[in-house]
């Protein structure tokens, strides 16, 4: 009935038995298995997030449907259909790395990491060539919007949740890089090992969750 | 540490990535087919699929408790709900009082002789009424 | 009086145990604690704090309504209060102060745990929260906004007032309480002592529980509907904006996602507090502990379905104005199954008339007349009627003062002598909580008054015939200022000269009474294992005598 603790109880916790071992915590195991909760709970606080801006998008492309639907032929659709692989193959990057660290492949991990910023890289640097072709045909959000090419109304609710969503998640991916950049650094040092490897999980849970938001975003926005 | 179906090969993320260009290059396509009605479905359905793929595999969802399962799925539920409601909103109105009169205006293009004015807020100095409102008698 | 002279005579010298207090007593041993008993302490004086500050501008508020007419301050800054009020009361004292207070120090302790899930999240948690507040209260020392706490556009993304700094504040007191959220949740499912399984969590930890889960989910819905109100005004986005074919109700839409289950936020830890307050001081089970159990879940979750009652006039569909208000009369059904499980334990309870039961009576009657108005609201046809008058105010301060406040105070007169380890006056406490309770009634009967009689709200002036219960209603809040500093000075006497206390002065069966009072750092020397139901208060007699602890 009670999943509790796996110590007897009255048990004295036994302070040093594994140096990641904190204190208020009866095992390692039920202490990683508390950091997996932790952040599930915290991607779905970024789900939450997002969900207004999809949100935004399901009611002005209701109230647009032209609109929304030329201004995403006008879209940079190469650029949208090659980031999609290039995240995708960065979730297969960084599954692979905490495959290698649990099969005690440190340096084959830490190659995979580093692939996986690469990618991430690569994503912002297309991201870049985007924008500035979007600046150069004033495709932009409100009331900066000059597109010729596509003069209905909603043109510019299409052009504004465009820039919002696609900013957001590219700030995402900044942090994701960021997180995954330490954590390359850790793994290259030693922190982590087929014994203990959560940080490595949860860094890389973060960044499925970047590419999951990506796998929506881009039919929406370039697609239909 | 060991764990539930813990697997020696990398095999299953190399088939998993397979299956998710794949899934890719199908939305592409059908996108680029410009089904009409039937796109939007298809194309959630299609990100749906991928969508579970990269959590039950590459995030572990399919090996790891319940608590976590039934953390993520709410949070999918709740999006549902936000969206739904929302959109019903809109899409049960009196038609004037929605954004520019949509959806019954907006299939009409627009003949734009000039780009839309400048935007301009109304207030001028903070406690002034707004500028063009007519002064209280 | 004789109370505490029975005390002194009884533990003589203070007891020389070493407690959290005592456990390092520079000022950077507490700003870099992780230990949770001491956040909580620190939470606690600040949200105390920020009660104080919204309270300043309640009754400047109250002050110009006296008059009818202009006094004192002029419109615009009368909008300002307003908005800060609302803004202090909601975002820094309501939504944080059971669950980061009381919550920090009591759950672990309720669970028999050393710490919560992520103790270095938890002081983490305190200072965002006060980056968040410094920066709000920095906004309102620079003139502040006029446009509501609830910052409807599209005023709110044109009004030349400074809003900028406080959409920031908010934002950030936003993540606050989502790592609040988070680490009490995985606190509870991964750190309960052996014997405690889901079904001997106490009540408190249950209302703590389906409080997390609200803040988990709805907060990120705070944090994108600011950040878009931020992003039109400065960078003119134009998302809200009717010009480029924006919906300003959509902006209605996301706020209220968040703030309707956000007010289930305030409420449902206030309702755990009652739960263990009125089993202890009725010294009885819980009347149905699944009922009340189940109960905190089910508002939580249905609360979340609610949001549309508070865009009933605003132009909402019809459509979705009925869904809404069907839906919304659900909440009402979780909480009456609390309400009939409360006074089915108060019941043939031996009750104890201290100063918490004084609150749990004060709450009781609040929440059943703010709960029934909030009914009546979601009654569409009667919305018409009262929407934006003093009605909706009259109600949400019922829920929000009597109800949540009156919890609040339950929980810092109950668990103070665990947190310091002395006991207040009580005559003091009770002379306190009768001011509140008459002040409180005096202040917002007269607005039910007024808001079924046409006065609308958050307006600067109003016709003559509504100045008698104006009046009426300044009165009372006088009175319930009154009331509320003479806690602050009894409580600050105690925390320095009180009496020391046993360590379970309520004779409670509550788990946290197990550790002394107040607990060392390290809460418990050995983890406990439980073997009793919580608020167990039955012997094995079947006669239903009632024994000391």
């Amino acid at each position: 009935m009670s999943e509790a603790a796996a110590l007897p109880p009255g048990e004295h916790l036994v302070h040093g038995t594994d140096p990641h071992l904190a204190h208020h915590f009866s095992s390692l195991e039920r202490q990683v298995d508390a950091s997996r909760l932790g952040m599930w709970l915290f991607l779905s606080t970024e789900v939450l997030l997002f969900a207004g801006l999809f949100t935004g998008y399901a009611v002005y492309r209701y109230s647009f449907p032209v609109a929304f639907a030329a201004s995403a032929r006008t879209s940079e659709i190469w650029a949208g259909t090659l980031n999609t692989i290039v995240l995708i193959t960065s979730s297969l990057t960084v599954a692979l790395a905490i495959h290698f660290v649990r099969a005690g492949r440190q340096r084959a991990a830490v190659a995979c990491l580093a692939i996986t910023l690469f990618f991430a890289l690569a994503f912002l640097g297309i991201k870049a060539i985007e924008y500035t072709a979007h600046f150069h045909e004033h495709q932009l959000p409100g009331r900066y919007y000059r597109f010729e090419g596509v003069r209905l109304p909603g043109a510019e609710m299409y052009w504004a949740l465009y820039f919002l969503m696609t900013g957001l998640h590219g700030l995402h991916v900044v942090i994701g890089m960021t997180v995954l950049a330490v954590i390359a650094w850790r793994t290259a040092h030693g922190y982590y090992s087929a014994h203990y490897y959560v940080g490595i999980e949860l860094a890389g849970l973060y960044w499925h969750l970047v590419d999951l938001i990506w796998i929506f975003l881009y039919p929406l926005l370039y697609l239909i | 540490m060991t764990e539930n179906g813990e697997h020696h090969s990398a095999l299953p993320y190399f088939i998993v990535w397979v299956a998710l260009v794949i899934l890719t290059v199908t939305t592409y396509r059908t996108g680029r087919m410009h089904l009409g009605t039937w796109a939007l479905p298809l194309a959630l359905t299609i990100a749906v699929t991928k969508s579970l793929l990269v959590i039950l595999f590459f995030m572990h969802l399919w090996e790891q408790k319940g608590a976590n399962r039934i953390v993520i799925g709410t949070s999918f539920v709740f999006v549902a709900l936000i969206i739904s409601l929302t959109v019903a909103d809109v899409a049960t109105r009196f038609p004037l009082a929605t954004p520019a009169g949509a959806p019954f205006g907006s299939d009409i293009p627009a003949q734009l002789e000039e780009p839309a004015p400048e935007y301009q807020p109304p207030a001028g100095k903070i406690g002034e009424p707004p500028r063009g409102v007519p002064e209280p008698k | 009086m004789r109370q505490s002279e029975e005390d002194r005579e009884k533990l003589g010298a203070p007891p020389a145990h070493e407690s959290y207090l005592t456990d390092g007593t520079t000022v950077m041993s507490w700003l870099n604690t992780r230990d949770h008993k001491r956040v909580g302490v620190m939470f606690l004086v600040a949200v105390v704090f920020f009660l104080f500050l919204g309270g300043v501008f309640a009754l400047a508020i109250r002050m110009k309504l006296l008059y009818p007419g202009p006094f004192l301050f002029d419109a615009l800054t009368y909008n300002r209060l307003f908005t800060l009020h609302g803004v202090t009361m909601i975002f820094l004292f309501m939504i944080p102060a059971i669950p980061s207070a009381f919550g920090n120090f009591v759950l672990p302790l309720m669970i028999g745990a050393r710490d919560v899930a992520f103790p270095r999240l938890n002081l983490a948690s305190f200072y965002v929260y006060l980056a968040g507040a410094v920066l709000a209260v920095w906004a309102m020392v620079h003139g502040g906004a006029d446009t509501g706490w609830t910052f409807y556009t599209p005023y709110s993304t044109t009004t030349p007032t400074m809003l900028f700094p406080l959409l920031l504040g908010v934002f950030i007191i936003g993540f606050s309480s989502i790592m609040t959220g988070i680490n009490f949740i995985v606190t509870v499912h991964t750190l309960r002592a052996p014997g405690i399984g889901w079904m001997r969590v106490p009540l408190f930890v249950w209302g703590i529980y389906a409080t997390s889960v609200i803040q988990v989910l709805a907060t990120p819905v705070l944090g994108l509907t600011v950040l878009l109100v931020a992003l039109e005004r400065v960078l003119g986005f134009g998302i809200f904006d009717p010009a480029r074919g924006g919906d300003p109700v959509l902006f209605q839409h996301f706020f209220w996602f968040y703030s309707h289950p956000a007010v289930y936020i305030m409420v449902l830890p206030a309702m755990g507090v009652i739960s263990e307050c009125v089993a202890t001081f009725s010294r009885k089970n819980p009347f149905g502990y699944k009922a009340i159990a189940f109960s905190s879940l089910g508002i939580a979750f249905v609360g979340f379905f609610t949001w549309g009652h508070h865009l009933f006039v605003a132009g909402q569909s019809v459509f979705d104005n009925g869904v809404f208000g069907v839906l919304s009369m659900f909440v009402g059904i979780f909480t009456a199954v609390k309400v009939f499980n409360w006074v089915g334990t108060m019941y043939r309870g031996a009750i104890s008339f201290k100063t918490p039961f004084a609150y749990i009576c004060g709450f009781l009657f609040f929440l059943v007349f703010g709960g029934m108005t909030g009914v009546a609201l979601a009654t569409v046809a009667l919305d018409v009627h009262w929407h934006d008058t003093y009605f909706v105010v009259a109600h949400f301060h019922f829920i929000m003062v009597g109800a949540v406040i009156m919890g609040f105070l339950a929980a810092l007169h109950y668990w103070f002598p665990k947190m310091f380890g002395r006991t207040y006056h009580e005559g003091w406490g009770l002379v306190a909580a009768s001011l509140i309770i008459l002040g409180f009634n005096a202040t917002f009967i007269p607005q039910f008054l007024l808001g079924n009689n046409g006065m609308p709200r958050r307006y600067y002036q109003y016709p003559e015939h509504f100045q008698a219960l104006n009046v009426a209603s300044t009165a009372g809040a006088t009175l319930l200022g009154f009331g509320f500093i003479i806690i602050f000075i009894y409580l600050v006497i105690a925390l320095r000269w009180g009496p020391r206390c046993e360590q379970n002065p309520w004779r409670s069966k509550g788990f946290e009474w197990l550790t002394p009072s107040p607990p060392p750092t390290h809460n418990f020397d050995k983890i406990p294992h439980i073997t009793q139901d919580p608020h167990d208060y039955r012997t094995h007699a079947p006669s239903g005598v009632y024994t000391d602890v």
